[in-house]
């Protein structure tokens, strides 16, 4: 068969536009995510038995179920829950929240885990008050720590942002795929619509190792 | 809120059935991924740039694009590119598993390239040949040391199978969005669905974590 | 003695502390240790010295005993459940400096001097600073104020590590291993750091394997094993001529394998 890619050129504007809710939607998710990943990572280590519990039932279920079908929870089931009907564009965020927030608390937690038991000693013996313990010394280690990790994770939260296409919000990937049902062009246009993704998420994914040698070097005790 | 459950309009019989279809995808995927994954580490570990470069960049393509658009393109473009029409349930296993082969190549290199240095060195000093030394040394150890990323890789496919349900594979997700249309109980069936899906992952991923501490004790 | 009237600086009363239900590391011990004293602590690992400095430092919970400092109670355990108590008032008075360093990895050196003054005491910024920068350049350290951690070789963080715990003036100073984790050219410039500090009377507890630093620093020696005090003098009798055997035992080995 002939290839012609000049096709999708004629889509570009569509393209373009369903690129720019993909990175909406992929910008607010990591910004409540992580908000949320944060809360939960220290939930986790809470003293409280409960706090725990719920918590720990929350991160395993999400990690524990296809995306899909959370997001279909998400759509069909929460406004029937809620008596409310939900924007389709406030089901993919909440979606993709509580997705970026399951996967960014354990990002949390290991790098809270990683503060080491002498950094602890160095601030007691220097009779460092809790607080500051905690705002001077664990926390910014630990989010120096998580930051490789975070980037990852945003990686694979704009990847699986790719799935709100199926309950129809107009991402990069609905759009494509209207386009290549309605031109009968599949080939060209699912190729360019890989490429956009791949393009944005490649930089993304080789810089992770940069960074992450940069603050191993910098935290290296 | 007004609505009341009713569990009993689930049925299980269609949802076991899309189980099935489920795990024969994942195992096949998995059967796919862990011997190609390993032969293509072995490509992009080449020291001949002409075969592993191209490796590398197939590798990084299917791990920096959305699952869903490889199983989308694939059904779409393989039968027009390369004029084969197989049945969806070998499109779906071939999809899977060559998104699987991506992540799983990279999983051995990283194992095999972490192999300390001193015990090739060891390897050398005991007058072991290079073949000897990759045979008793380095795959042993690399084997023993990717199993947990392999596995939490395996189980990410099994729940990435659910994506087949958007080409219309009867998988576990596409029996259960039907029973949702069918029977306007989309609460209890899709939280069915989703604690089946919990129920076969879960255990997976405790087995995974205590790999992962038992190795973390015998390494210290 | 003239000195014999006023307070011990430390003194550490049948003080017992384990590890779980089965290791014993303390087994009743006691020390008394005066103003300006400088106490080598030395003996077989595993023999309780470490653990005797954390506990003084207040990092550990004890079993039972209790220790006083300058007078005040300090350290005691109490009630039914056998809770450690600790006056962390009295604690701020002692600075400690452990083995691996400890610095705080994401700050200056510089910064690593003042969180405590600033954050414990509430001390001006700019004051602090100055202090921070005349200790530094006490210690030849005072081109590396805007580096971090990782850019130092080990022995120019230690040196950093003993400044940091100047910052806070402290009136005991513990030094566990300090020099232990240091390649074998990098030991002396610590070594000199402590020496200059025991020349100013500074009243200091230390754990050291290195005899000849124990023996130039050292105002008595403390020779502990299996959890207690085996022997306690002036450095010449438990370094040179040691009336215990288990100390004789334990001096020849060390020399033994030194030589």
């Amino acid at each position: 068969m002939e290839l012609d890619f000049s096709i999708v050129a004629r889509f570009q504007n569509a393209l373009a536009l369903g690129l720019w809710t993909t990175i909406q939607l992929t910008l607010i998710c990591i910004v409540l995510g992580c908000a949320l990943g944060f809360l939960i990572g220290l939930a986790r280590t809470s003293r409280s038995a409960v706090v725990r519990a719920v918590s720990s039932v929350y991160v395993e279920f999400f990690r524990g179920t296809p995306v899909l079908i959370q997001l279909f929870w998400i759509f069909f089931c929460l406004p029937l829950i809620l008596g409310v009907e939900l924007p389709n564009f406030a089901s993919g965020i909440i979606a993709l929240t509580l997705y970026m927030g399951a996967i960014t608390s354990e990002t949390f937690r290991a790098s809270l885990k990683s503060v080491g038991r002498e950094q602890l000693d160095a601030c007691i013996a220097l009779g460092l008050p809790r607080r500051v313990q905690v705002t001077s010394v664990i926390l910014p280690q630990a989010v120096l720590r998580a930051i490789p990790t975070l980037l990852s994770n945003c990686v694979s939260l704009f990847k699986e942002s790719a799935l709100v296409s199926a309950v129809g919000i107009a991402d990069l990937m609905f759009i494509g795929q209207n386009i290549s049902n309605n031109t009968a062009r599949p080939v060209e246009v699912l190729t360019i619509v890989a490429l956009i993704y791949f393009i944005i998420a490649f930089p993304l994914a080789r810089a992770v190792s940069l960074v992450e040698r940069r603050i191993l070097a910098k935290l290296a005790i | 809120m007004n609505y009341s459950f009713n569990f009993n309009a689930v049925s299980f019989e269609p949802l076991l059935k899309g189980l099935i279809v489920t795990l024969e995808l994942t195992l096949a995927a998995n059967a796919i991924g862990l011997t190609f994954g390993f032969l293509v580490a072995l490509l992009i570990m080449s020291r001949i740039a002409a075969i592993r470069l191209p490796a590398m960049l197939s590798v990084e393509f299917f791990r920096c694009t959305p699952a869903i658009v490889q199983i989308v393109w694939f059904f779409y473009c393989v039968p027009m590119l390369f004029d084969v029409y197989l049945d969806s349930m070998t499109m779906g296993i071939l999809a899977l598993g060559l998104n699987l082969t991506a992540f799983n190549a990279e999983a051995y290199r990283a194992a095999i390239q972490a192999v300390p240095r001193e015990q090739l060195d060891a390897g050398i000093a005991l007058g072991l040949n290079p073949f000897q030394r990759v045979l008793y040394i380095v795959l042993p150890t690399a084997f023993r040391a990717s199993i947990p990323v392999l596995l939490t890789n395996g189980i990410g496919i099994f729940q990435q199978s659910a994506l087949v349900a958007i080409v219309a594979i009867q998988d576990l997700m596409y029996q259960g969005k039907s029973l949702a249309t069918e029977t306007y109980r989309p609460i209890e069936t899709f939280t069915v669905v989703a604690l089946i899906y919990f129920a076969v992952s879960f255990p997976v991923t405790q087995i995974v974590g205590y790999l992962e501490r038992r190795r973390q004790l015998l390494m210290s | 003695m003239t000195m014999s009237f006023s307070p011990p600086l430390v003194k550490v009363e049948s003080l017992h502390k384990s590890y779980g239900p089965n290791i014993q590391v303390l087994k009743g011990l006691d020390i008394e240790m005066k103003p300006g004293e400088r106490v080598v602590v030395i003996g077989p690992s595993g023999g309780g010295k470490s653990t005797l400095l954390r506990v003084i430092m207040g990092l550990e919970k004890i079993d039972s005993g209790s220790i006083t400092f300058g007078g005040k109670p300090y350290i005691s355990s109490a009630g039914r459940d056998k809770k450690t108590i600790i006056d962390t008032e009295v604690r701020r008075s002692i600075g400690m400096v452990f083995q691996h360093y400890t610095l705080f990895p994401h700050l200056s050196v510089l910064q690593n001097l003042i969180l405590a003054p600033c954050k414990v005491r509430g001390e001006k910024k700019e004051i602090a600073i100055k202090r921070a920068q005349a200790l530094l350049e006490r210690f030849g350290l005072a081109a590396k104020a805007n580096s971090y951690p990782a850019q130092l070789s080990g022995g120019q963080k230690q040196r950093v590590a003993i400044a940091r715990a100047l910052m806070l003036d402290p009136k005991l100073m513990l030094f566990d291993e300090v020099t232990s984790a240091l390649d074998p050219e990098l030991v002396a410039e610590v070594e000199q750091v402590i020496l200059q500090l025991a020349a100013q009377n500074m009243p200091m507890m230390i754990v050291t394997h290195d005899m000849w630093f124990a023996r130039n620093i050292a105002s008595r020696v403390i020779f502990c094993a299996g959890g207690a005090v085996v022997e306690d003098g002036p450095p010449e009798q438990v370094l040179g001529s040691p009336k215990e055997e288990r100390t004789r035992d334990f001096i020849d080995r060390v020399f033994h394998i030194r030589q």
